[in-house]
């Protein structure tokens, strides 16, 4: 048995995306007869952040945010969830603005967080340990100064890549330009990297895949500048530069550069509708294109898509998710797909699936839950391009929920079958959120 | 309907008069000082007197501006303090007094302010433009002419300010005379957008509807 914590359900306690979930008409906030706004006889579309940055917020707060939408514009209610997230952001000051919705009669609230008197944030963004492939953890400080943003990050990661890298991430943010609608970012990463056995077994291997471009690197630095651009709400566009050096590789003398063009459009909007229905849509496409004209001496390009569907009603709820991957040219191993980790695919062994990853990938899942009880079924496959396919399925069954006194945290329990002919090991998946 | 009119007591002893003149010349003089950014016209208040009422209009009065309109804009209310001041013999000598407070807001689907007095709901302007939410106000706070001495030179004084989005507001039924009283008889704070006119010299009898 293995025990895995996992970053559950981070969508709920990252906020940076609109919030178009639970409506309550007849909520104890809404005093519409009282209030002499002429908006109040509007109804909350949507509520995002003006910036269209992601902030952490607790999740009594979002449940605010829940019950405000789908409801009339209701002006206390507004200001008292704009001091709430002022306190719980210690910003200098939160506004609210509404802006003409999409139908008729419908307005959007954009929240407006001023943090001039700046803020540092410190925390453990996420915490989870794998008995056979060891912890992963991201602890996080940031420094907000009015629209700049510095963040450093210390992380292990064992779950993501095929490589366990550990290391540091130094990020700066400018948060808003031209109306929110740009911006800018400048990334530097430093990882020391280690392998499975299996992994390094099948590098040395005849099975070493020809599409492989680099062995065993054994750290890894990375330089992205990057704009995103907010085409048209929710819509965005990032496009940058990733320079990328493998170092300590076996009988190099010298780093191996991977410089990529980096492109990511993605949308992610919710909506409620009448009756109380929620529905989410999370979709993007992203492009990774190494070339000789960035001075990269590896050349390839990564193609990634995935498409997320949520629908819930009352206390019901189905969520389905389609990924899809192609990588042409030669790939180093961070870049190679893997599934069977936390994300997908869960109760396989990434490392039994393929140990130095594919660069071919689909995967798809459905989970369905009924309260606090969650149930899944994961299929995907990664392959290398000419061989055969080997389609891998899993279903789980499980519960998550908040924390309670600890309001940013969810937590998920569940318990996970890969499904193969022979004995059937059950995987115990517990994850937290912070 | 009754507008908040308050008519000054006669003063009883000349010392008092005189030390009570004095104050109140110091505070007219620290409060000009401390509110340097206040637009003050002595040509741009007209009063009017109908039905018994005294009303100003101000044609180059324009508040919706600045911070408070871009408030507007972004679809917050926005309170409004009016203070209405008529002086009898001197400009310190008030006889009577009107304080309202309007709040207006402005729908972001159709373009147009809205405006209700606090004091009665029930009082309120619908689809207007900015100058004529500007105009419905003026038209809606008015002291009695009868509380007015008749034959004697009058100034009128209006004063406007912004309520400022932090401030703590009174909860709209509790907004009364004596917290108006109260806002007006402090310093607005610097960033406060606030704005203050004067008449000239007029006689009761001589104003015009």
């Amino acid at each position: 048995m293995k025990l895995v914590l996992i970053p559950a359900l981070a969508a709920l306690t990252l906020l940076g995306q609109s919030q178009n979930l639970i409506p309550a008409p007849d909520s104890g906030e809404q005093d519409h007869a009282s209030d002499l706004n002429v908006n109040s006889r509007y109804t909350i579309e949507s509520i995002n952040f003006a910036d269209q940055r992601q902030y952490k917020l607790s999740t009594s707060a979002l449940e605010d945010i829940r019950r405000l939408i789908g409801a009339k514009v209701n002006t206390e209610a507004l200001d008292r969830l704009s001091q709430r997230i002022r306190a719980e952001l210690r910003a200098h000051e939160v506004t609210f603005k509404l802006t003409r919705g999409q139908k008729p009669e419908a307005v959007r609230v954009l929240i407006q967080v001023d943090q001039a008197a700046g803020v540092v944030d410190a925390s453990v963004a996420k915490l989870f340990y794998n008995s056979q492939q060891g912890f992963t953890g991201v602890g996080e400080v940031t420094a907000t100064l009015g629209s700049n943003a510095l963040t450093f990050r210390m992380l292990r990661d064992s779950d993501t890549l095929i490589e366990r890298y550990s290391g540091i991430q130094a990020r700066y943010d400018r948060l808003s330009l031209a109306d929110g609608r740009i911006r800018l970012g400048f990334e530097f990463d430093a990882y020391q990297d280690q392998y499975d056995p299996s992994t390094l077994a099948a590098l040395d291997g005849a099975s070493r895949p020809s599409s492989l471009g680099a062995g065993a690197y054994g750290s890894r630095l990375s330089y992205q500048p990057s704009a995103t651009f907010v085409l048209a709400a929710p819509l965005t566009l990032t496009v940058g530069l990733d320079f990328e050096q493998l170092g300590n590789l076996p009988m190099a003398a010298r780093p191996v550069s991977a410089n990529a063009v980096i492109n990511t459009l993605r949308y992610h909007q919710r909506w409620t509708g009448a009756g109380g229905n929620k529905q989410e849509l999370d979709a993007g496409y992203s492009l990774r294109a190494a070339t000789t004209l960035l001075g990269s001496g590896l050349a390839y390009t990564r193609h990634l898509a995935h498409a997320g569907y949520s629908y819930s009603r009352d206390a019901q709820s189905v969520e389905v998710t389609i990924v899809a991957g192609a990588i042409h040219g030669q790939a180093p191993l961070f870049e190679r797909f893997a599934i069977g980790d936390s994300a997908m695919l869960l109760g396989w062994n990434k490392y039994v699936l393929d140990p130095v990853g594919g660069n071919r990938l689909a995967y798809a899942s459905v989970k369905y839950g009924y309260h606090m009880m969650r149930v899944f079924y994961d299929t995907g496959s990664v392959w290398d391009q000419g061989k055969p396919a080997q389609v891998k399925q899993s279903v789980g069954v499980g519960v998550s929920g908040g924390l309670g006194v600890f309001e940013k945290g969810t937590f998920l329990l569940a318990l996970a079958f890969p499904l193969q002919q022979g004995s059937v090991t059950p995987v115990v998946i517990a994850g937290m959120n912070f | 309907m009754t507008p908040l009119c308050l008519k000054r007591a006669p003063a009883a002893n000349p010392e008092t008069t005189g030390r009570a003149a004095r104050t109140q010349a110091a505070l007219v003089l620290l409060l000009a000082m401390g509110l340097g950014a206040m637009t003050v016209s002595s040509s741009g208040l007209l009063p009017h007197h109908a039905s018994g009422e005294v009303r100003v209009t101000a044609p180059g009065l324009h508040f919706l501006t600045g911070k408070s309109l871009s408030r507007l804009h972004d679809g917050a209310t926005v309170p409004f303090d009016f203070q209405l001041i008529i002086a009898s013999g001197s400009k310190n000598n008030v006889v009577a007094r009107a304080l309202e407070r309007f709040i207006i807001s402005y729908d972001v689907w159709e373009e147009k302010f809205s405006v209700v007095r606090v004091r009665d709901f029930h009082k309120s302007g619908m689809r207007l433009s900015a100058n004529g939410v500007e105009s419905w106000c003026l038209d809606n706070i008015f002291v009695q002419a009868a509380s007015l001495p008749a034959g004697q030179q009058l100034w009128a004084r209006l004063e406007i300010r912004a309520v400022e989005s932090r401030e703590t507001l009174p909860t709209d039924s509790g907004i009364n005379l004596a917290t108006l009283i109260e806002i007006f008889s402090r310093p607005s704070r610097p960033q406060q957008e606030r704005w203050s006119l004067e008449s000239a010299p007029f006689e009761l009898a001589s104003l015009k509807p």
